[in-house]
């Protein structure tokens, strides 16, 4: 075997190297002799990065914090000076000391603190929040979706209301897979709706062509894709990740009858390059402030280099313990006079049934002739 | 709720020192790296209070460290407007240090791409390739060949250093962090 590269060298002393690399090693007095160079580093590092000592009151604050469960390091901090209350803290003349001192140091101290949370530390927040779904429970949501460009192309049932629709998603938390997903138009009038159950292995899928309701049965694949309302988490949290990227951040605190939120607008993300399949170039986020959970989200930019825009304005939530929801919940109903088309094993991806079953439909009405 | 809290306090005796000496390295004030433990520690709460997944909790925590020291960097960057004078009239307020060795090595490491910090300061806690891929965000395969870099670099860094006498101040002040990974 031939020396080893420095990689290599690094990965033996670091004892992460494989065996071949380690049988180089007791073997070769070169190689022994970097590796050793190596460690005599790496051990320095250890002794400098390691020396500082713990300060004695760090422990009491984060003892302090955890019994508290309190939320947010900042709040926590103890004040310079601040000092257990002594004997002479009692007199009147102390008390009335300390008061001015709240009042003119520290009140504003705290306010500076609220004023000054930063755009990146809110995106964080609400990516986490986004990531970290909750894993039991019914969650309703009800919420406006507009689209434009690729999207919009892609769904030509939308087209026809100018791209902004009213949705409706279930989502069952505790049964990966199960959840119901209906658009209405401005009218009230249901556009689409996709239903799936791993349960009882169903998938309905409705829509209107032509006025006309269309209603496409399937079994469930055997592989479980991801879901819509996954996907539709997953863009957040991909679109809220380019948004942490770019250092163009504006940052607006809005007291709504909902209470405080937040608002950040990056309205030039420069992230574009040539080779680029997805990419932003504005966007604006509306969070809550108590549980940072995203109330209005909206970008633009290019899909494949076609240019889109999604927009989505939260209108209510609800969550609902596993059980307590209705039997139908989840159910797409079967609408007066729909052609119902019942096809095989569905696709990972939905709208593709659809139109499998469609052209399967088409091809044995034309034999049939 | 109360179990939860218990056992946050438990795995913070275990590991709070080294998130706090791990922070250290990242931030440029002992009170910023106070802040992230705390941080890094009330995260954990919720993690557990959630039931989030406990089986490798050291990697977990360096992890959120590093993004809590990232943030806390930008934070400082956006809303505190740094000017080199500034640097030089109010020098940062110093970690603990009995015997000057950590300010060298701060200074030297202050030289170099935050990145190679983030590597040094991970493997310094004695954190596996795996758990320093996830806590930096680079892919497993890469963090030898990092590592490696990076040491050479913070070698030469501290040859210079000791050369030119722990020009502390000078070096803090060719150090430009972008504050971005």
């Amino acid at each position: 075997m031939a020396c080893l590269n420095d990689t290599q060298i690094q990965a033996v002393a670091d004892g992460e190297g494989d065996a071949l690399a380690r049988a180089h090693v007791a073997t070769c007095g070169a190689c022994a002799s970097r590796v050793a160079t190596r460690q005599q580093q790496i051990g320095e590092l250890h002794r400098t990065l390691n020396a500082p000592a713990v300060p004695a009151a760090l422990s009491a604050r984060v003892e302090t914090a955890l019994a508290a469960g309190a939320a947010g390091a900042t709040r926590l901090r103890a004040l310079p000076g601040a000092r257990r209350p002594t004997r002479w803290i009692y007199s009147g003349f102390a008390i009335a000391a300390a008061t001015l001192v709240a009042v003119v140091l520290v009140i504003p101290a705290l306010r500076k603190r609220d004023a000054t949370v930063s755009a990146a530390e809110i995106l964080a927040r609400s990516a986490t929040r986004l990531a970290a779904a909750p894993d039991r429970g019914v969650e309703v949501l009800v919420y406006e979706l507009s689209l434009g460009g690729a999207p919009l192309e892609m769904l030509p049932e939308y087209a026809g209301g100018g791209g902004a629709y009213r949705i409706k998603q279930v989502i069952d938390h505790g049964v990966p897979g199960h959840y119901l997903f209906a658009s209405y138009d401005a009218a009230g009038v249901q556009v689409s709706s996709l239903a799936q159950d791993p349960s009882t292995g169903r998938r309905v899928m409705a829509m209107r062509v032509d006025g006309r309701p269309y209603r496409f049965e399937t079994t469930l694949p055997a592989d479980r894709a991801l879901s819509l309302p996954e996907i539709e988490r997953l863009h957040m949290q991909a679109s809220i990740a380019l948004m942490q990227a770019s250092g163009n951040q504006r940052l607006q605190v809005l007291d709504t009858p909902d209470g405080r939120a937040y608002r950040i607008d990056v309205p030039s993300l420069s992230t574009s390059t040539p080779a680029a399949v997805w990419d932003l170039t504005e966007a604006h986020l509306i969070v809550d402030a108590t549980d940072f959970h995203v109330v209005e989200f909206a970008v633009k930019g290019a899909l494949l280099k076609q240019p889109y825009s999604f927009s989505y304005k939260l209108l209510s939530r609800d969550v609902h313990e596993p059980g307590s929801m209705p039997p139908d919940a989840f159910e797409v109903p079967l609408e007066p006079g729909a052609i119902v088309l019942e096809g095989g094993e569905g696709s990972p991806i939905p709208a593709m049934d659809a139109f499998t079953i469609a052209l399967r439909e088409l091809g044995r009405t034309r034999q049939a002739r | 709720m109360r179990g939860s809290s218990e056992a946050a306090q438990a795995l913070f005796d275990q590991h709070g020192e080294a998130i706090y000496r791990f922070a250290a390295v990242l931030v440029k004030q002992h009170q910023d790296a106070e802040d992230v433990v705390q941080e890094t520690f009330l995260k954990l709460l919720r993690h557990l209070e959630t039931g989030g997944d406990t089986t490798n909790v050291r990697g977990w925590l360096f992890t959120v460290a590093a993004n809590a020291a990232r943030d806390r960097q930008r934070w400082r960057m956006r809303w505190t407007a740094w000017l080199p004078a500034h640097e030089r009239s109010i020098p940062p307020a110093p970690l603990p240090d009995e015997d000057g060795r950590l300010a060298l090595a701060r200074a030297s490491l202050a030289t170099l791409p935050r990145r190679d910090r983030l590597l040094l300061a991970l493997r310094a806690q004695g954190l596996s390739y795996r758990d320093v891929a996830a806590a930096a965000g680079v892919k497993p395969a890469s963090v030898g060949r990092l590592l490696a870099r990076a040491l050479t670099r913070w070698s030469v860094a501290n040859e210079q250093m000791t050369a030119s006498g722990g020009d502390r101040y000078g070096l803090l002040e060719r150090h430009s962090d972008s504050g971005r990974r």
